[in-house]
Formats: structure tokens, sequence, C-alpha cells
């Protein structure tokens, strides 16, 4: 697979404060690359250059084989973005606003109207399209903000914490359709996200603190990295568990062993069958990388 | 740019607040002005002129009428637009410009298709605020020819651009609400003085004079003026005024200007609006560009 995006020691400050500070990584084409910080780590920064809206103070961003610099317009065509915040005419009907759109990318009259059925099929909103914005469903506008950000069939999509604030139901449906994309059109997912399993199913995942890289890699690997296996027990003594010599603690009904790898786990079980009679062996999950990564969590969007 | 033009002119009509708020701010000033402000205009008009001359009271209804229609359409025209040209702050506020600029369209299309659909809303608005006047005068004392409703029309036309593009290049440097309602504000406020329009320039001091005869926008206030009079001067000189008389009238509520000593002739005139409004576009679209490349 080819890289799509190749960003090479990017940097950006606002006045004495390093936003984004000597970045670089690289997105393969088709891949759902997920981008995970808290506020103020330089994921929007990083996003806004990319999209033309920032100057860069240095370094390079290349997309689809384009330097940023010099190839801005036709390299816009190839992005579409969904922002945090739904930015649509509340006032207009989807129609409207999607036709305002689609005239910014060159795309009017019959190539609007095939376009428009094509996206109000995929994404389910035929029977939206008379209605004004600001009357819609956060899930509704959701999906509209998507069909916009697709209008120009772009070949990455980015997402700026696309499912904030939506119901688990309309989640669920979201990322269906991302996935359709991704699967029938090849299409680039680059994803700033609060949720963290959701960064679980990325294909890569980068990790910003400070502007910096904090850690980078597949979800497994970050896993095996930063985290080790936990064991669930069931029906076991407070008295047993201790004698197995490794950290754990209480939950409820059973106990949560902590360790190193699968290995351990497995070196366990063989020594101690009379222990092990009812347990499940999970990963760590993202929540516990993102916590051994920055000294922070981010669950569901808050920052603790 | 089309569809762009499309997109603002609709929002800015399904916006109640905001089209309300500029359809009823001319209408507003003329019940105003005809209310407070029409017996002042009688008394400094006929206390200016000599006792020997008999003033039929059709002729001074005329002459107030046709003052107060040029001030309240020369104010409207330029406070207008900035209440209709809202919309560019209101995309900065909200987020929406960023939807723009995403895209690769060209920054001085995204300039001009706001600049557009101002001028095409105030236009509409200012036209029926013209009617309207129109309608009053008709009311009071018609001396207008049709050849000078047209020339009024123009006048209108040119001030509206000129007053789309002066709040264009204004409101580009404004991003929330609450600066424009500032800025809407101070031009509500101060522009009827300094173009003219609240009081006669000619009533100012000589140095302020002088300064606001650099202003474009006095010229606009005069050009409507002398249309929206210009029958009344005819009437009087068929009436035996004498030409001295009209002259002085002229000069006491601006129909004649002075740049510099120099008496400004209506073509003169006309030059300087069109001018100004073409430097003032080639401005606004220049600092839309240079901001664009900034994050290049």
């Amino acid at each position: 697979m080819k890289n799509i995006i190749e960003i090479n020691n990017l940097s950006k400050s606002f006045s004495e404060i390093k936003a984004v500070d000597d970045l670089s990584f690289k997105v393969k084409e088709g891949e759902l690359f997920a981008f995970l910080g808290v506020n103020g780590a330089g994921k929007s920064t990083t996003i806004n250059i990319i999209c033309g809206q920032l100057k860069k103070d240095s370094g390079s961003v290349i997309i689809n084989g384009c330097d940023l610099d010099g190839n801005r317009d036709s390299i816009k065509s190839e992005i579409g973005v969904v922002f945090q915040n739904s930015v649509l005419d509340k006032a207009l009907s989807v129609k409207d606003n999607l036709e305002s759109r689609a005239a910014l990318y060159g795309i009017t009259g019959k190539a609007f109207g095939d376009r428009l059925n094509g996206l109000s099929l995929l994404l389910d909103f035929k029977d939206l399209l008379k209605r004004s914005v600001g009357k819609l469903s956060g899930g509704q506008r959701r999906r509209i903000d998507i069909a916009r950000a697709l209008l120009s069939r772009p070949k990455i999509l980015i997402l700026d914490e696309p499912t904030t604030g939506l119901d688990p139901q309309t989640r669920k449906l979201l990322w269906s359709v991302i996935g359709d994309l991704r699967k029938n059109e090849n299409m680039t997912v680059m994803l700033t996200t609060h949720y963290m399993e959701e960064a679980a199913e990325a294909d890569y995942v980068v990790i910003l603190d400070s502007g910096k890289i904090a850690a980078e890699g597949t979800p497994l690997e970050l896993k095996n990295t930063y985290t080790g296996d936990f064991i669930t027990l069931y029906g076991v003594s407070d008295e047993e568990v201790k004698a197995l010599g490794v950290p754990f603690e209480a939950i409820k009904e059973a106990f949560r062993l902590s360790v190193k790898n699968t290995r351990q786990a497995t070196e366990l079980i063989i020594n101690y069958p009379e222990i092990f009679r009812d347990y499940e062996i999970t990963k760590g999950k993202m929540d516990d990388i993102f916590l051994a990564v920055t000294g922070r969590s981010l669950t569901g969007g808050n920052e603790k | 740019m089309k569809t762009l033009i499309k997109r603002n002119t609709k929002l800015f009509f399904k916006d109640k607040g905001m089209f309300f708020t500029s359809l009823i701010t001319p209408l507003i000033l003329l019940v105003l002005y005809a209310t407070f402000l029409g017996n002042v205009y009688e008394q400094s008009f006929t206390s200016a002129l000599p006792d020997t001359l008999n003033i039929p009271q059709k002729l001074i209804d005329g002459c107030v009428g046709g003052q107060l229609i040029s001030s309240i359409l020369a104010v409207s025209c330029v406070t207008v637009a900035f209440c209709s040209n809202m919309l560019m702050v209101q995309d900065k506020a909200n987020g929406s410009i960023k939807d723009f600029t995403v895209s690769p369209i060209k920054p001085s299309k995204l300039a001009l298709g706001y600049y557009f659909s101002t001028l095409i809303s105030t236009l509409i608005i200012c036209l029926a605020a013209t009617a309207v006047c129109l309608c009053y005068v008709a009311a009071v004392c018609w001396y207008l020819s049709a050849g000078d409703v047209l020339l009024l029309i123009l006048d209108v036309f040119l001030l509206v651009m000129f007053g789309t593009a002066l709040s264009s290049i204004i409101n580009f440097f404004l991003s929330t609400q609450g600066q424009i309602s500032a800025v809407g504000t101070v031009i509500s406020s101060g522009y009827g003085f300094i173009c003219g329009a609240y009081m006669p320039i000619s009533q100012f001091s000589e140095t302020l004079q002088k300064i606001i005869s650099f202003l474009p926008g006095t010229y606009g206030t005069s050009l409507v003026r002398n249309h929206a009079m210009r029958g009344v001067f005819a009437e009087m000189s068929a009436q035996g005024f004498p030409k001295e008389v009209i002259e002085a009238i002229k000069d006491s509520i601006d129909c004649n200007l002075y740049f510099l000593d120099n008496k400004v002739g209506i073509y003169a005139m006309y030059i300087v609006l069109v001018l100004s409004v073409a430097v003032l576009i080639a401005v606004y679209i220049f600092m839309n560009v240079m901001k664009s490349r900034k994050t290049k």
C-alpha cells in the first residue's frame, strides 16, 4: 500500500507555544488512521495544516504524492472534512446546503443531481432533503455533514471527533457507512476522537502529546508495548489469588490480575491449574495505553 | 460564484431578524424625519430666503420633501449595506467560512460572492425604500420628472455599490456578532453626519468642510439631493426666483459641493463615486487574496 499522507518534520508555533513540534508520520492508502491526544496536543493544528487552513512554520506535507506547497487547490479536492461542530447553514434545507457546497468543487446541474442521489442513498437521507438543517437531530445532521465531506469524492476523509455527542445507534450507523466507504472506495480515513473504543478499531494510531508523537503503532503493537494483559479470574478466594504473586484488584465477583504479557499468563495457568478453573484473558485497552503514554486518561471526551 | 450568491441571498432573506431590521430602518427614518425634522427643514428653508419673496406652500413642501428623502436614501444605502453584510461576519463566527476555505474556491470568488449577494439584498431593500420615499413626495408635492426618478434610482444603485464595498472592507476585520453590532451602531449614527445627510455640510466649519470634501460618500448624497430636488428648483426658476437665490439655496443644502473651492459638477460627482466603488472593491479583493496567501 502506498502512502497517501506523508508528514515530515512538521512544526507550527503560536507565539511561544509550539503547537506542533517536528512531527513526522505516514498514512497508508485505505487505512483508518487515528489521532489521539488531549486538548491542545496538536491534533487540530496538524489537521488544519493538512487542509490548507493554517500555514506551517517548517516541514513538508505530501498528499497523494503532491507537496501541499504549490498544489494546494488540487489537494483540497482530494480531502473531505467533517468538522467537530456542524458548519452547515441551519436556515437552509439539506439540498440547498449540499448544492452550495458542491458548487465550490464545480459540481453543478446534473452532476450535482447524480451525486446527491448517490449520497442520499448511501447515507439514507433522501427523505430529509427538503428539511432545514437546523431542524435535524444530531445524528441526521452528522449524516449530512459526512455527505457534504464526500461531495467531491475525496480520497481522504478527515473526521474531527465525528461521533461526540451522538447516541450509540447513530454512532454505529456512521461507522458502518465509513466502513463501507473504506471497503468499496478504498477511502483513507483520518480520525481524531476521544472515544477509545473507536481508536481501537483503527489500523494505525498516533498519540500526540504537546505537539510531539508520544507513541505510535497498530492498536495491538501499542497494547503489547505499553500495557500488559489482564486475567479475570472467577470463583477463587483472596488467599488463592495472593498465592499467584502478581498484582491484582478485586472486582465484582472476580479478581483482575495484571501480567506482563500473554506468555506470563500462560505460565500462570499451566503452573496453577487448580486456581484457573474459570477465567478470561484480555489485552490492555486503549485507555490504559493512553494513560501509560501520557500520564493522563482520556475517556469519552473528558480529560482526567 | 452564482451558487454562492444564491446561498448568501437566501440566508439573508431567511433570517427574518436581519431582513426586517434592514427593511424597517429606512421606513423608521422616514417617519422620524417627517415627524420631527420636517418643520425644522421648513423653517430653516424659509428663514434663509429674503422676506420680499412670496413662496407658495407647495414649493416649500416640495423642497422639504426632496431634502428629506435624499437624506434618508443617502444614509440608508450605506447603513442597510452594513446590516445586510452581517452574513460575512456570521460565517466567521459560526465556522461556516471553514467549510468554504477547505474547498478549492478562489478567495476572490468567495469575496465577490459576499459582495454581490449583499449588493442584491441591499438594492432590493433600498429600492423598496425609494418607492416609499417617492410615494411620500407624491403625497406632499410632486415636482419630479421620469428622468429625475431614473437618475435617482441610478444614484441609489451607485450608493448601494459604494456602501456594500465599504461595509465589505470594514466587516473583513470583524469576527464576532458583538463587533458587528458595535460597528453598525457607529455607522448608523455617524455616517449621516459625515456624508451631509443629517446636516448640510455647508453648516460645518470650513476645516471640517474641507476634510469631508475628501470623502466620496458626500458626493453620493449630493447626487441624490440634486436629482430629488431638480424639479423644485426648475419650478422656482419658472416662477421667477432670481438665479442667485436658487444657487444660494443649492449651496446651503449641499446641492452644490466645492472641492478646494472649486465647484464639483454632477458628472464629476459620478466619476468620484464610480472610481471610489472600483477602488474599494479592488482593495477588498486584494485583502482577501492576501489573507488567503498567509495560510500558504
